[in-house]
């Protein structure tokens, strides 16, 4: 040996080995064929040499070949034990696991397909409310850093409300914060346009110059607005979504610059935005704030702005509230007559715009779980009774030396595989489902642009699927790999252990109380949607259609003009035969928009955020008559009621009984903010504009007031939201033509939109309860299907098990009911069993489901009449599955069971 | 003598390859020959396992394979001792005399 060696540094041994087994193992790995044609001739290189040594020593050619042969012991298994000595084993056992198991499942197809179909269901399902609840709640908004994004409310505290905030609030927070980087101002507005193109109302938006910036988006063509341009007297301009782009330019490259007549003036377009553009309310077109009308924006008691904030780096949300809270203190003690009593809110925009639908979808995607593991249990199952069937061929694996691991790792592949399988099945399923969820109730979900599957959808799908492979997979794994090689060899056909059927039956029992779950939340939000159709909204909503209709752009600014205008249209839709009477409303009831402002009744308070609330309704005569609510006491108005007349209002019970409890409200005087000191000449009752269920929100308090009485200043502003509303005497939709051509007859360039049907105005109201509905009615559906396959399998599994003994049973003379009785009496028991812990579970997570009651109306969690009808719903199609296998037990031949093995 | 067609325990055998490559590179069948020729025909490798603790050595680093011309001018996998096999080797011997030891005391007592 040289001595050299013992001298050597130690680390170059390290590195050396090292090193060299890296290469080694990359080598085998990567150059598996290579390997083994190395290994070949080698061994070929061996054996002739023994050959050639066996010729020498005198044997024949062909003796000394089949000598060296012996000698080698099986060149194949030398080579298998040279292999098995490679450190890539484990890659190559899994694809001979995968192959094994894929002629397994080849062999039964029946048992794969059933499979695989109940996973796709499962796992379809869950990915397509993940879809939902990724695009809706968890991605992230489309601007820049949008964690640091914020809506800023201005909150009531007398009232105990958030909502918008005056143009001159704005810019005092804008100037005196602290906390802030940036902040803009939105306000919803509405445009007619009448050139370019064909006329047509659009949506659009005044906002501060940097709102864009503040969002942190680009824009795609031009620029966005410059200060200048946001005062009063600043240039018209006009920036327009990409949509509108394509609608009136044709994406010309050469729109900068052209114009767009909006309510009869000019506005040259400076701006296009992105395509995937979008913020919290649609609007086709943005113009700046600060060019609107010099009376609302310089009124500090006008609340008409919104404010969007980005937070300077650093800055939590408590500090940024506690910030603003200072500034607006300060203005409540510049400005104590309007201001005093005023705080502010502030909210993150994600949550702002996401709201309570967030906790809804991921109440559904739990719900979705359910079903998930509804279906994991039916294939765990069927996983359980094939494995008996295949415990022979496991012993036999097991004596021959394979190693417990191996057999489990085999058995997990074979579930994954079936898992992935399904679940790339279940992508296809949740792709197809997710179109029809949008296609139904997109229009109740924000971001609903968002809802896509993306990447993380595809991932989450992957995970889902490998998890359920291992959870479904284990439980049979564990159980084959334990077998007993000896029993099983010996053993009859498989008469199944009493421990294999209590996890059937435990499975079964498990699916059946999850099944009640699900039932029983859909069953409690169809009862609530049935109670809200009950409840009296206050008018008659049948056979009333409401839209709104845009004047002629050379009279918008002329209160005569408008009310005119008006008149004449309101009496000519009056004149079309079918229809009964037709007004004007500044808000449609039920239709969440919100005109609160305040009232007293006396002396004026001290300040004006202390004052009590009320919606006010601005209508025509004929409003009540058309809307169907009933008068109570007074008279409604009448066409004499007009500018040069004595200032009247008519207010609702709820008003009437709370601020005049002892005597008449008509007669009695109040003031209305902005306007004037009426009489109340009649009492109403009173609308549900919030929502038939909601009773709780603050402003129940009703004010109507004679449009045609609002001063010359009010009636443009209020041009833009006034609403028309026509009841018919029959179908209501069937006279739209004909109103439209009407209202078309005297010009042109009024457009009529948004059309809506009152019942479906009614119905968007309970658009909160719908979407959980159909949803868990869907879930609820399939966990019943689901769970009756679950007793069907278990119950016809048991029947081919106890095939013998039903055999013995006929051949001593019992009556083929009793035995029919005997199979049913055995799924009614796991059935019963299942409610029983079912409704245990639903007691339960009624605690934690507490915040969910908001949503049910009329009913308690706990309603009892819910919870007997889905339990008799159950208990029916628990029966109904045991039938097939019950009469299958009857039609038993007592010869042929016995002859059996 | 008879030759001993033993199955050789592995770390048995693993000794005797290293000591074997010890003077020099050697291919496989160089290997068996020479422990053959060494023992005097005591020993005889089988050739199914010789191969298998070959590829294990090579993955323990402790010898390293090269492919290159026998001496009939043929294409052979040849071995050889890494400076890990020759610590190896050491320790191996070093465990074996010992135990050889102990087994002799234990004949010669009991």
């Amino acid at each position: 040996m040289n001595s050299n060696s013992h001298h050597e540094k130690d680390h170059d041994f390290a590195f050396e080995s090292r090193k060299g087994k890296i290469r080694l193992w990359l080598r085998k790995l990567f150059h598996v064929k290579q390997f083994d044609r190395e290994l070949v001739s080698e061994l070929q290189f061996h054996i002739e040499h023994v050959i050639e040594a066996n010729v020498r020593s005198g044997m024949s050619r062909e003796e000394a070949r089949r000598a060296a042969l012996r000698d080698f012991g099986g060149v194949e298994l030398a080579k298998e034990e040279c292999r098995d000595e490679r450190p890539t084993r484990w890659l190559r056992d899994f694809f001979q696991d995968v192959r094994f198991g894929l002629r397994m499942l080849r062999k039964s197809p029946g048992f794969a397909a059933v499979a695989v179909l109940t996973l796709a269901l499962g796992i379809g399902a869950n990915t397509a409310i993940f879809s939902v609840v990724e695009g809706v709640v968890l991605a992230p908004l489309p601007y820049r850093q949008p964690d640091r994004l914020t809506v800023v409310l201005q909150r009531n505290l007398t009232q105990n409300y958030d909502a918008d905030l005056s143009y001159l609030d704005f810019l005092d927070w804008q100037k005196n914060n602290h906390s802030v980087q940036e902040m803009a101002a939105y306000q919803q507005l509405g445009f007619d346009l009448t050139s370019p193109g064909s006329p047509e109302h659009l949506d659009a938006a005044a906002v501060s110059a940097n709102f864009f910036h503040v969002l942190g988006v680009n824009l795609a063509l031009g620029r966005q607005f410059l200060p200048a341009e946001d005062v009063q007297g600043g240039a018209r301009v006009a920036i327009i979504t990409d949509a509108l782009w394509a609608e009136k330019f044709s994406r010309s490259p050469n729109v900068l610059g052209q114009t767009l007549t909006l309510d009869g003036a000019n506005y040259s377009v400076v701006g296009i935005l992105q395509p995937g553009f979008s913020f919290a309310y649609k609007s086709d077109v943005y113009v700046p704030a600060g060019q609107g009308d010099i009376s609302l924006l310089n009124d500090r008691s006008i609340h008409g702005t919104a404010c969007i904030a980005r937070l300077k780096d650093g800055v939590t949300l408590e500090e940024a509230h506690a910030d603003l809270n200072r500034v607006q203190g300060n203005l409540n003690q510049l400005y104590p007559t309007i201001d005093r009593g005023l705080a502010t809110t502030v909210l993150p925009l994600k949550q702002f715009l996401v709201g309570n639908i967030g906790s809804t979808l991921i109440l559904l995607l739990g719900a979705v779980g359910i079903v998930l593991l509804i279906a994991c249990a039916n294939v765990a199952n069927l996983l359980l009774a094939r494995s008996a069937a295949r415990s022979r061929e496991f012993a036999i694996r097991l004596a021959l030396g394979a190693g417990r691991g191996r057999v489990i790792r085999q058995m997990l592949t074979e579930s994954l595989f079936l898992s992935l399988v399904g679940g790339a099945a279940g992508l296809l399923a949740a792709n197809w489902g997710l179109s029809a969820i949008l296609a139904v109730l997109g229009g109740e979900l924000p971001r609903q642009s968002n809802i896509t599957v993306s990447t993380s959808v595809l991932l989450f799908a992957l995970g889902v699927s490998m998890l359920v492979g291992i959870l479904f997979g284990i439980a049979p794994a564990l159980k084959n790999s334990s077998v007993d090689p000896q029993r099983s060899l010996t053993e009859r056909g498989g008469s199944g252990t009493r421990a294999q059927h209590r996890v059937q039956s435990t499975l079964v029992i498990s699916q059946v109380a999850l099944a009640l779950v699900l039932l029983t939340s859909a069953g409690l939000l169809f009862r609530t949607i049935r109670r809200l159709w009950q409840v009296n909204p206050g008018l008659n909503p049948q056979n009333v259609v409401t839209f709104q209709i845009g004047l002629s752009p050379s009279i918008i600014n002329s209160a005569p003009g408008i009310r005119n205008a008006f008149q004449q249209t309101i009496a000519r839709i009056q004149q079309i035969p079918g229809v009964q009477s037709a007004d004007l409303t500044s808000v449609i009831p039920l239709s969440q928009a919100d005109n609160t402002g305040p009232f007293w009744i006396g002396p004026q308070p001290a300040s004006l955020a202390q004052a009590p609330r009320a919606i006010y309704y601005e209508v025509g005569p004929a409003y009540l008559q058309t809307m169907g609510i009933p008068l109570l006491r007074g008279r409604f108005f009448t066409p004499q009621d007009a500018i040069t007349s004595e200032p009247v209002v008519v207010v609702d019970d709820a008003l009437a009984r709370r601020y005049f409890p002892n005597g008449d409200a008509v007669g009695q005087r109040l003031t209305i903010a902005h306007w004037a000191t009426a009489r109340i000449v009649g009492v109403v009752g009173h609308v549900k504009q919030w929502g038939l269920g909601n009773s709780h929100r603050l402003s129940q308090s009703q004010i109507y007031i004679s449009f045609y009485q609002l001063s010359d200043m009010w009636v443009p502003l209020f041009r833009g939201s006034m609403a028309v509303v026509v009841r018919t005497t029959s179908d209501a939709g069937a006279l739209m033509p004909a109103i439209r051509a009407t209202v078309y007859g005297s010009n042109d360039n009024e457009p009529v939109y948004n059309v809506q049907m009152m019942r479906d105005v009614v119905a968007e109201t309970m658009a909160p309860q719908r979407l959980p509905m159909m949803l868990l009615g869907a879930f609820a559906a399939l966990a019943l299907l689901l769970a009756s396959i679950g007793i069907y399998g278990v119950i016809s599994y048991s029947v081919t098990q106890r095939t013998r003994e039903i055999g013995i049973r006929i051949a001593l003379g019992a009556e083929s009911r009793k035995i029919f009785g005997m199979v049913i009496a055995q799924g009614l028991r796991l059935a019963i069993a299942g409610l029983a812990v079912g409704a245990v579970a639903a007691a339960i997570l009624t605690r934690v489901l507490s915040n969910f009651s908001h949503l049910l109306y009329g009913v308690r969690t706990n309603d009892p009449l819910t919870f007997v009808t889905v339990s008799i719903v159950l208990t029916g199609v628990a029966v109904l599955a045991c039938y097939i296998p019950a009469r299958r037990a009857t039609r038993v031949d007592p010869m042929t069971a016995l002859c059996n093995d | 003598m008879n030759p001993i067609k033993t199955d050789l325990l592995q770390g048995t055998l693993d000794l005797l390859i290293l000591k074997t490559l010890a003077t020099g590179p050697l291919h496989g069948y160089g290997v068996s020959l020479r422990i053959q020729q060494i023992s005097k025909n005591a020993l005889q490798v089988r050739q199914g396992s010789l191969y298998p603790a070959l590829h294990r050595l090579e993955r323990r680093g402790w010898i390293a394979a090269e492919w290159g011309d026998s001496e009939n001018n043929r294409r052979a996998k040849f071995y050889r001792l890494t400076r890990t096999g020759r610590r190896q080797l050491e320790v191996e011997e070093t465990n074996w005399e010992r135990l050889a030891v102990a087994i002799r005391q234990v004949l010669n007592e009991a």
